[in-house]
Order: C-alpha cells, then sequence, then structure tokens
C-alpha cells in the first residue's frame, strides 16, 4: 500500500489562528497525516490523523526530552548525531532546541510546513534530513518586520532561496516575498478559505435612512489603523451624517480613547473587548458596513466573513485586499491612509439603494462561495504538497 | 518651609525644569526632599528619599513589610489620622495597607507642603498631606489631566476636595482641570516650564538651505502625532521639496513609524536617531532649519522653547500648552491637530517666505523665550506658589 504523506503543520504551539486550524482540520479530515509540534495550549483537533508532540510545563519538557534522546539514540543515532553538531554550532541554548528538534527527526514528517517566516532560521536543518520545508507567507511576518528589522531581511534573503516551496495567502504577499530572494516559481498562492457552515448569509434590508452601522474587527495592533477610522468618522460628522462605529477588538487602547473624545465621538463610537465568535458573526450581521482601516494585511479573514455574512465592506487596498474587493462589485476600496477618500466611501456607502447594497453583497458571498471556500482551499493544499517529492536521503 | 515633592523617579541630567525649581527654593533658604521610586539618575541636588520596593518573593515582602509597618510606629499619630480619613472616604483596609506601606517615608518626615508632581501620582495619596498638618500641592503637566482620566473617570474627584494648591504649566492645562471634575475648590497657578536660555540660544546658521533640514525632538509616542508629520512630509516630497527630518527619541510606536516611511516612500528622507546626549540634540537643533512638534496631546514642551530660543522655525499644533508655547504668525506657526494637510500647507508657506519675515519672526521668538521662559523667572512663581 502506498505510504500517505505526512505533514508537520508548525507555528511554534499546539492551537494556532482561526485559518491555521481550519487548515489542520481541512487536511486531516482529507486523510491527510498530520503532525503538531509545539509548546502545548489546547489540542483542538481530535482526529486519529492527527499527532500533537507537545510540551508544557518544566517537567514536561523533560520527559519529552529524555523519550526523544533515547527513541533517536536508539533508532537513529547518527542523523542524531547530525542534529547534534548543527545544534551545537548555532551557539544557541541547546536545551531548548533538543527539545524543539528531537520529536521533528524521530517522525520525520514528509513535508515540514513552517507558518510562520520569522521562525524559518531554526528549521531549515530539515532539509538536510529529508524533509521537504513549506513556508508559508503571511501577514507581518513578510509586509513589515523586514522593512523595519533590517537584521530579519537579510535572514530572509539567506534561507529563501534554501526553501523548497512557499504558500502565499495572497499574490500581493508572493511579490512581497520575491523582494528576499524568494523564487516566484516556487510560489503557490492558495488563499484562505472559510467553513460556509459557519456562515449563514443575509441578504439585509439596508435602509439608507438609517443611521449607517459601521463595526471593525480585529486585535489591538497598529497595523489595524483605527485611528484612520476615527478621523474619517469626525468628517463624517462634520457633515451631520448619522452613524455608529463599532470596533470589537479593543477595549482600553489610550490613543484611541483619548482620540475619541478628542474628536468628540463618544457617543459615536464604541470599544468592545474580544467576543466569542458567535458574538462577533451576530454583530457583523447586525452593521451595515465591515470597515477595515488596516495599513498591512494579507487577506483579512473578517473582511472574508463579513462577505459570506452579507454585510458590506470598506477596504483599503493594503496587502491583498485589493484581490477580494472589487470597488462596487464586491464592496469598497479606499487608497491606504487615506482620510478623505474614507470618509467619502463612507458617504457613497451610506445613500446606497437597497438593490445596490443587495446586489454587491450577493456578488460578494458568491466571490468567497467560489474563491475562499475551506474545501478547494484544503484540496489545493493537498496537491501543492503533493508535487514536492520527499528526498531520498 | 521643608518641601517634600514627590516623582516617579529622580531627574535627570536633561530635566532641568526639576533642578532649576528645587534650586531656587534651596537658594531662598528651603529645605527641598525628594521622594521618588527610584534614583537612577544619581540625583543629588537634595536628599532623595525612595518609596519601599514591592518584592516578587511573598516572603521577602512579607518580611519587609512587617519592618516597615513597624518603624511607623513612632509617628502613630500621622499614621491614625490618615486612616481615619481614608476610612471616612470609604477606602477599603487592603488598599490604606498598602498606601501605608508605599507612602512610609513621607510619613516620617517633617513637612509644611506635599507637592505632587504629576497628577496621577497623587492618587491614592490624597489625604496623605492633611495627615501631616502639610499643604498639598500637585502638578498637572498634561498626560495626566490630557490622556488619563479618558481612561479613568472621575479618578479625581477625591484629590479636587483635598488639594491646597494646583500647579498647571498652561492655561489649557487648567482648563481640562474642569473638564474632568475640578470646581474651584483650590487655587490654580499656572508656572510654565522654563528652559537655560544662556545654553540654548542662537547660533550662526543660514535659514532654509537645500535640502531643507527639519527636526523633532519626542519620545516616539502616540501622542506626539509623528504619524500626522509624516502624512504632511509625504505631501511636502510629493510637492517637489527636497528635505531631512531628524527624529530624536526613543519609543515603542518605531515599528509604526519605520514601516509609514516604507509606504510614504520616506525612507531616506527621515532619520530616527534615537535618544541622544543633551550636548548632540543642542548640535542638531544648531543644524536645523524648521522644528516640527506636531503633537495630539502635550502639556507645554521645553524642546519647542529650546528650539525657538536657538533660532529655529517652529511649526507647532494647536494641542494644549503648545499654543501657548508659540504664538501663532508671531513666533511660530500653530496648526489645528490631525491634519496633514494643514501642515504640510504651513511648512510649505514657511519655506517659501521671505528671508526677512523669517528674521523677524525668529527674532520675536528668541526675545519672547528669553522674557517669558527663563529660569529665575520660573523660581520666582514658585517661591511665590509657596510663600503665598
Amino acid at each position: 500500500m502506498k505510504k500517505r504523506q505526512s505533514i508537520a503543520i508548525y507555528s511554534g504551539v499546539s492551537q494556532s489562528t482561526t485559518f491555521i486550524e481550519r487548515l489542520i482540520k481541512g487536511l486531516v479530515k482529507a486523510n491527510t497525516n498530520v503532525y503538531v509540534f509545539g509548546s502545548h495550549i489546547e489540542k483542538p483537533t481530535h482526529h486519529k490523523n492527527i499527532t500533537y508532540i507537545t510540551y508544557g510545563q518544566k517537567w514536561h519538557k523533560l520527559v519529552v526530552l529524555i523519550k526523544y534522546s533515547i527513541l533517536l539514540f536508539i533508532f537513529k543515532l547518527k542523523e542524531k548525531k547530525r542534529l547534534d553538531a548543527i545544534i551545537e554550532a548555532s551557539g544557541k541554548g541547546s536545551y531548548l532546541l533538543r527539545l524543539k528538534y528531537y520529536p521533528v527527526l524521530y517522525h520525520r514528517p514528509d513535508i515540514f510546513h513552517i507558518q510562520w517566516a520569522k521562525s524559518l532560521e531554526d528549521w531549515i536543518w530539515v532539509e538536510g534530513f529529508g524533509m521537504k520545508v513549506v513556508l508559508s507567507l503571511r501577514g507581518a511576518h513578510i509586509n513589515y518586520s523586514p522593512i523595519i528589522d533590517k537584521q530579519l531581511a537579510t535572514l530572509y534573503k539567506l534561507h529563501f532561496p534554501k526553501i523548497s516551496a512557499f504558500h502565499a495567502v495572497s499574490k500581493a504577499i508572493a511579490k512581497e516575498a520575491t523582494k528576499y530572494g524568494a523564487d516566484a516559481d516556487k510560489i503557490k498562492v492558495i488563499k484562505s478559505g472559510l467553513n460556509f457552515d459557519d456562515f449563514s448569509f443575509e441578504l439585509k434590508l439596508y435602509n439608507s435612512e438609517t443611521p449607517l452601522e459601521i463595526i471593525s474587527v480585529g486585535r489591538d495592533h497598529w497595523k489595524k489603523n483605527y485611528k484612520l477610522a476615527l478621523d474619517a468618522l469626525f468628517e463624517l460628522k462634520q457633515l451631520e451624517k448619522a452613524f455608529h462605529y463599532t470596533i470589537i477588538g479593543v477595549k482600553n487602547n489610550e490613543a484611541l480613547l483619548h482620540q475619541r473624545s478628542q474628536l468628540r465621538l463618544e457617543e459615536n463610537v464604541s470599544f468592545i473587548d474580544s467576543l466569542a465568535f458567535s458574538e462577533v458573526q451576530e454583530a457583523i450581521k447586525k452593521a451595515d458596513v465591515m470597515l477595515l482601516p488596516s495599513v498591512e494585511e494579507g487577506i483579512a479573514n473578517v473582511v472574508l466573513e463579513a462577505m459570506a455574512l452579507g454585510t458590506l465592506v470598506v477596504s483599503t487596498t493594503c496587502g491583498g485586499m485589493a484581490e477580494v474587493v472589487f470597488p462596487n462589485e464586491t464592496g469598497f476600496l479606499v487608497p491606504n491612509r487615506n482620510v478623505v477618500t474614507m470618509y467619502k466611501t463612507l458617504i457613497e456607502v451610506s445613500e446606497l439603494s437597497i438593490e445596490d447594497y443587495q446586489r454587491i453583497t450577493t456578488q460578494a458571498k458568491a466571490f468567497v462561495e467560489n474563491y475562499h471556500n475551506e474545501n478547494q482551499m484544503v484540496t489545493e493544499m493537498q496537491s501543492f504538497y503533493k508535487t514536492l517529492k520527499p528526498q531520498i536521503l | 518651609m521643608i518641601i517634600g515633592v514627590v516623582l516617579g523617579s529622580a531627574p535627570g541630567y536633561s530635566e532641568t525644569f526639576f533642578s532649576s525649581k528645587i534650586q531656587g527654593l534651596q537658594q531662598s533658604g528651603h529645605q527641598v526632599l525628594l521622594f521618588s521610586g527610584d534614583n537612577s539618575n544619581d540625583f543629588k541636588l537634595c536628599p532623595v528619599i525612595l518609596f519601599p520596593k514591592q518584592y516578587q518573593s511573598r516572603f521577602k515582602q512579607a518580611v519587609i513589610l512587617i519592618w516597615v509597618y513597624l518603624s511607623l510606629l513612632p509617628f502613630f499619630k500621622s499614621v491614625f489620622k490618615f486612616v481615619k480619613m481614608e476610612r471616612h472616604d470609604g477606602i477599603s483596609w487592603i488598599r490604606i495597607s498598602k498606601s501605608l506601606y508605599s507612602y512610609a517615608p513621607i510619613f516620617k518626615n517633617k513637612l509644611d507642603w506635599l507637592h505632587f508632581g504629576f497628577g496621577t501620582l497623587a492618587l491614592g495619596g490624597e489625604n496623605l498631606a492633611a495627615s501631616k498638618q502639610a499643604k498639598m500641592a500637585v502638578s498637572f503637566r498634561g498626560f495626566d489631566i490630557g490622556v488619563y482620566p479618558i481612561k479613568h473617570p472621575h479618578c479625581y474627584r477625591r484629590l479636587w476636595d483635598k488639594v491646597f494648591k494646583i500647579h498647571v504649566i498652561s492655561d489649557d492645562i487648567a482648563q481640562l482641570t474642569y473638564q474632568h471634575g475640578f470646581k474651584d475648590q483650590a487655587p490654580i497657578v499656572k508656572i510654565t516650564p522654563a528652559i537655560d536660555t544662556k545654553y540654548f540660544s542662537e547660533s550662526n546658521k543660514t535659514l532654509i538651505d537645500t535640502p531643507i533640514q527639519m527636526v523633532t525632538i519626542a519620545r516616539l509616542h502616540w501622542k506626539k502625532g509623528l504619524n500626522y508629520t509624516l502624512e504632511a512630509l509625504s505631501i511636502l516630497k510629493k510637492a517637489g521639496f527636497s528635505f531631512q527630518y531628524r527624529i530624536i527619541g526613543t519609543g515603542s510606536e518605531i515599528e509604526t513609524l519605520k514601516f509609514t516611511c516604507y509606504q510614504l516612500g520616506l525612507e531616506k528622507e527621515v532619520l530616527f536617531l534615537g535618544k541622544l546626549a543633551h550636548l548632540e540634540v543642542k548640535q542638531q537643533l544648531e543644524q536645523s532649519q524648521i522644528y516640527i512638534q506636531y503633537s495630539v496631546q502635550e502639556g507645554f514642551c521645553n524642546a519647542v522653547l529650546e528650539a525657538q530660543a536657538m533660532g529655529l522655525l517652529c511649526v507647532v499644533s494647536d494641542a494644549e500648552g503648545l499654543q501657548e508655547n508659540v504664538l501663532h504668525n508671531q513666533t511660530g506657526w500653530v496648526v489645528p491637530k490631525r491634519q496633514p494637510q494643514l501642515l504640510a500647507d504651513k511648512i510649505i508657506e514657511v519655506i517659501e517666505l521671505t528671508e526677512a519675515k523669517k528674521k523677524h519672526i525668529i527674532e520675536r521668538a528668541i526675545l519672547r523665550v528669553k522674557k517669558e521662559f527663563n529660569i529665575q523667572k520660573q523660581q520666582q512663581e514658585f517661591l511665590h506658589f509657596y510663600e503665598e
């Protein structure tokens, strides 16, 4: 019987972000053997095809290290010695590296799929032990970290040419990665997918006469650029447009609290702490507009979700957003960092007829269903993995 | 008079504001005691009394706690009064016991005045001065009244009823106290910051060279509005102006600011110099023609005074004290905050002024800083503050 391909999905922890967990679930359901290595948080997927090799507290780390040291000593002594030499040469803390590396060497998945580029330096060795490295090109790790951290850019330039294949979440990020030596021919763009069973589309009875309900959802990070949204909404208020703006995921941000107060937007803007998935969905559904004021994104998941739920999207052109939001077709786009266009677009949206609103949201839903569904993502991922033949050592 | 000043940490070399105030009081025969959380700057102008530390080890913390409480026994009268007042204000026993530990050094020293250097430092210590039969003064300087109460509404409710005198550094700051519940329970006295006008004096330089040299001295903090400044500079670049802009200071916003420069195509024009020594800061000012301080929140800003004194053309925002620091169209230019297009327009206007007009503004600014913001004047004002 032909041996099934085994894939390690590595994000450093046992429970990762929504889109990585979606990929894992999809792969195991599609009969792929998946390994998850890293620090223990939770084991969110329970399936016969998934193996978690995780470590928790100090004593548990020691147990894992001893176990894999013995297994390697008995079954893969030669490789262990080679890896030990690499660990010694790295000059980093050998205890932690052994703990991280030994289980990977012992199980030796066919493909080691690194989710976050910053950890690449730690894992480049696996290519020398018969595993293929796939690197996901996602968000900050490609779009801004190497711009700010020149040392990181140098590391990328050193290691990217050695990588077997790249997975990019958007065409824009694929292009960005080539600046650091990623071979364009080795990059496969596979966009994030949603499970549409989790999202019930609703054709909204949009009424341009009622105050515009605007929502943003995202963590409290500068790249979300909520201050731009507040500046735009200040202009909207000057024009006496009725609206309410809610940001979910931001509660005690001093700068935003101050800005809201200084712009006299207390009655128009609410900040809400993180909510459960279902509550976020309800909030998105209630809103007329999902606003994405970010300066950097791959393709923001929250925008895909809003499109799936039937809420109209207004997004900046950052990252790969223009690959999803087509002006007046699946939403509205505003240039990055542009307050004037943002508030003018919000006015335009507020004046949409119900027919136009529903036309755009219906088209948006069709778009995400066609190009961002989970099954398609998993199938494309599997095909992509299969193109990578295991090395014969 | 014995004046106890409470600060988060003892002033550094460049913080002339506190040093000159302390020197002025000492020269007039008053004794100053500085209570602070640390003295890593090795401040020596007056005795520095450190507050007890918090320890990670519970055992160590318990032992030190008992020791500190025992050491308060000789000061039982004021401690008892403090506890009584705190209980009257509805403060829990746990909070009172924490305050007794934290403020122990204050109980142990005889004081006529207890002056909290920032409003936020007085939170929890509202009854300290009265328990020692001293007068309580509080300074408001910017963040403590412009930002903190937005996040913590009504935080100064107790303070307004207990404070004997309030010091503010600008009229706008005074105005903000009213927005946060102050109802004239105590006099407010404005004493603006001051600088060493001999050290910061005009050097011989050519006005507006090519490329135009611009500078800002600021912590890389959101309140400094540097993102808006960069947006304005990108407009300037698109308009065909050649310039270099230096930011002196460090802080948590470095990542976002560098990325902003990258996205706006300003990587060559904008230089992040980090934190510089006093002398290097002066050298940077000597090399520059325009000083920008486009903050969204600012108490007063000494750096703008220094820049004016050194003959730089200053363009600032209208945040709190900045519009008192710079008089619009007289000693510099004041631009509405959070409006990068307006800032860009103003910088262009300044660049294109005649040499005579620039000279006129610079001379007025220098004259005003020398007259209004010198250390001797500030020292006198503080003397009156305590003596009146």
